[in-house]
């Protein structure tokens, strides 16, 4: 099967793949017809803390990843969050959208959960350090659907002042 | 058993933290040998006197260097090598003085030696720049201790003074071999799953040995602590160690831990009770004796400026309540300025950087995974997710 022609799992599917997977088994969610909100707590080290995600999805969208607790903004001590797509509550920046790193045919608890996960990890060490030491580029606007480049836009404004 | 899980492995990588930490600190295995060929060189030097009393000088190392507990001192790059000239049989009863200048007369008199050579009080550095400086003590065989010990002279010059730096050295390294008794999980389950988590996790690292390893924290934490106050009132060196190769020794053979963190703090707790206080005369007297020759208190000075004393008690205090605060933080960064504070910042951030690196390097190499409870880890595990290739996306300057 050729990677074009991978069928998309629909909102359920990934539903319960959040549900079982030992990541993200502790968590709780509303499952909605065609969409769900899952909420976790997930750790990046013995060594760190325990933080609260929110994972929103709708089918045929792109999952989007927040850090409900504790406030990363507050963590930050004024400066700018890396690799993010929202500052406040922090929504995640996990991967290329112009590349195939995620795609619908792939479980979410599989690629997006670590890979929040690992953005937690180099989070915090980015807080000691002020150097974000997990790699990434920089966006490109027609990266962005025309969804995200309106909310970017807004945040950016909104991060300004 | 979550939360046992996480607390071994809390434990477990705290302490490859602080070994790192100690690692950055001590003098490494290159610069060892390093000083090694050095002091060997001056032995040789001082071997081809024509002077008889010179040609019998043995050079050997004392003190942390002899030990495995060497700190890299705090604001200059040179470490200090401590080393002892010893006479094996002098002549007569030769004077300290006398010996001293006879050994600064032939190490003068080597074109090598003669530029980087400086007169201390009781010593003779040789001052490589960079590298570290060697601090060579005269020393006559001690004909009134059954120990084998030496005389070295005093602070003044003026006459010998009982020391034993070999049976020092013997007696610390027999107490740093008893292996102290660990307690195996309450909850056995937690600590087989915690164990097969150890294994994987970023090279986990042990301590070298968790008596030198307090002795170099705590030295280190006391030139942090008094960086900022009166250095002339910390503790030294021979104190610390010796109360904490004491402590050591008790902690090993009479208690069970459920880590090497809880017993790297249960050592630096019971550090005090290794002294003895006198107050029969109507003002408090310290005594931390030399186990290895007789009259020597390591505690002398505190009996002439009671201020020490207060400034070490205080001074513990601090030590191990820094201690037992690390395994309870949560966050790499609040580690990070929490040891920073106690241990500097710049051995802080390297000992966490080893954290970091190997992380990394399994996500290259497609060999991260993620589990519940304890995170990141680069093995397969029972419950544990790859981590796939990703980049991370956005601006970080936006």
């Amino acid at each position: 099967m050729r990677i074009g022609q991978r069928r998309a799992l629909t909102a359920s599917q990934q539903f319960i793949n959040l549900k079982a997977n030992a990541l993200t088994a502790g968590g709780n969610g509303e499952p909605r017809a065609g969409a769900f909100v899952w909420r976790f707590e997930a750790t990046p080290s013995p060594l760190s803390r325990v933080y609260v995600l929110r994972i929103e999805y709708r089918q045929g969208d792109t999952p989007d990843v927040y850090v409900e607790r504790p406030n990363l903004k507050l963590l930050a001590e004024g400066r700018r969050l890396p690799h993010v797509y929202q500052q406040d509550p922090a929504r995640l920046c996990l991967y290329l959208p112009r590349t195939y790193e995620w795609q619908p045919w792939m479980r979410i608890d599989n690629t997006i959960v670590p890979w929040a996960i690992l953005w937690l990890f180099y989070f915090e060490e980015w807080l000691s350090s002020d150097e974000w030491k997990g790699g990434g580029e920089h966006p490109l606007e027609s990266d962005l659907p025309g969804r995200r480049r309106k909310r970017m836009r807004f945040h950016d404004q909104a991060g300004a002042t | 058993m979550y939360a046992d899980q996480r607390t071994i492995m809390r434990n477990a990588q705290l302490v490859g933290v602080l070994e790192r930490l100690c690692q950055g600190l001590e003098l490494n295995d290159s610069q060892f040998e390093l000083a090694k060929a050095r002091y060997d060189a001056v032995g040789r030097w001082l071997a081809g006197a024509e002077e008889k009393l010179i040609r019998t000088v043995l050079i050997y190392p004392q003190g942390s260097t002899a030990i495995g507990t060497t700190v890299k001192p705090i604001g200059r790059i040179e470490h200090d090598v401590d080393l002892v000239s010893h006479v094996v049989e002098p002549d007569q009863l030769i004077s300290p003085a006398a010996l001293k200048s006879a050994i600064g007369n032939r190490l003068r008199s080597n074109g090598q030696y003669a530029p980087i050579l400086e007169e201390m009080g009781r010593c003779w550095r040789i001052n490589y720049a960079g590298e570290f400086h060697l601090d060579i003590t005269p020393s006559i065989p001690n004909p009134g201790c059954p120990k084998g010990g030496v005389l070295v002279p005093d602070k003044t010059l003026k006459a010998w003074t009982p020391s034993n730096p070999k049976g020092y050295k013997t007696l610390f390294l027999e107490r740093a071999k008893i292996m102290p008794q660990m307690r195996l999980s309450k909850s056995m389950g937690a600590m087989d799953s915690a164990r097969s988590l150890v294994e994987p996790y970023p090279e986990q690292v042990g301590f070298k040995g968790i008596l030198p390893r307090t002795v170099q924290l705590s030295k280190r934490h006391r030139d942090i602590y008094f960086q900022e106050l009166d250095p002339s009132l910390a503790p030294i060196s021979i104190i610390i160690t010796t109360l904490a190769s004491r402590a050591y020794e008790f902690c090993a053979r009479n208690n069970v831990y459920d880590s090497e963190l809880d017993l790297l703090c249960d050592v630096v707790r019971y550090m005090p009770r290794f002294m003895e206080v006198d107050n029969s005369s109507g003002r408090y007297q310290w005594f931390i004796w030399n186990e290895t020759t007789e009259l020597e208190n390591f505690a002398e000075k505190w009996n002439a400026d009671p201020r020490r004393a207060n400034a070490f008690y205080v001074w513990h205090a601090k030590l191990l309540a820094d201690l037992e605060s690390l395994t309870h933080i949560e966050g790499l960064d609040l580690l990070t300025k929490r040891l920073g504070s106690a241990f500097g910042s710049a051995p802080a951030t390297r000992a966490l950087d080893s954290l970091v690196e190997p992380v990394s390097a399994a996500r290259r190499t497609g060999r991260l995974t993620a589990a519940p409870v304890v995170g990141l880890s680069t093995g397969a595990l029972a419950s544990s997710t790859a981590v796939r290739a990703n980049t991370f996306h956005g601006s970080d300057s936006s």
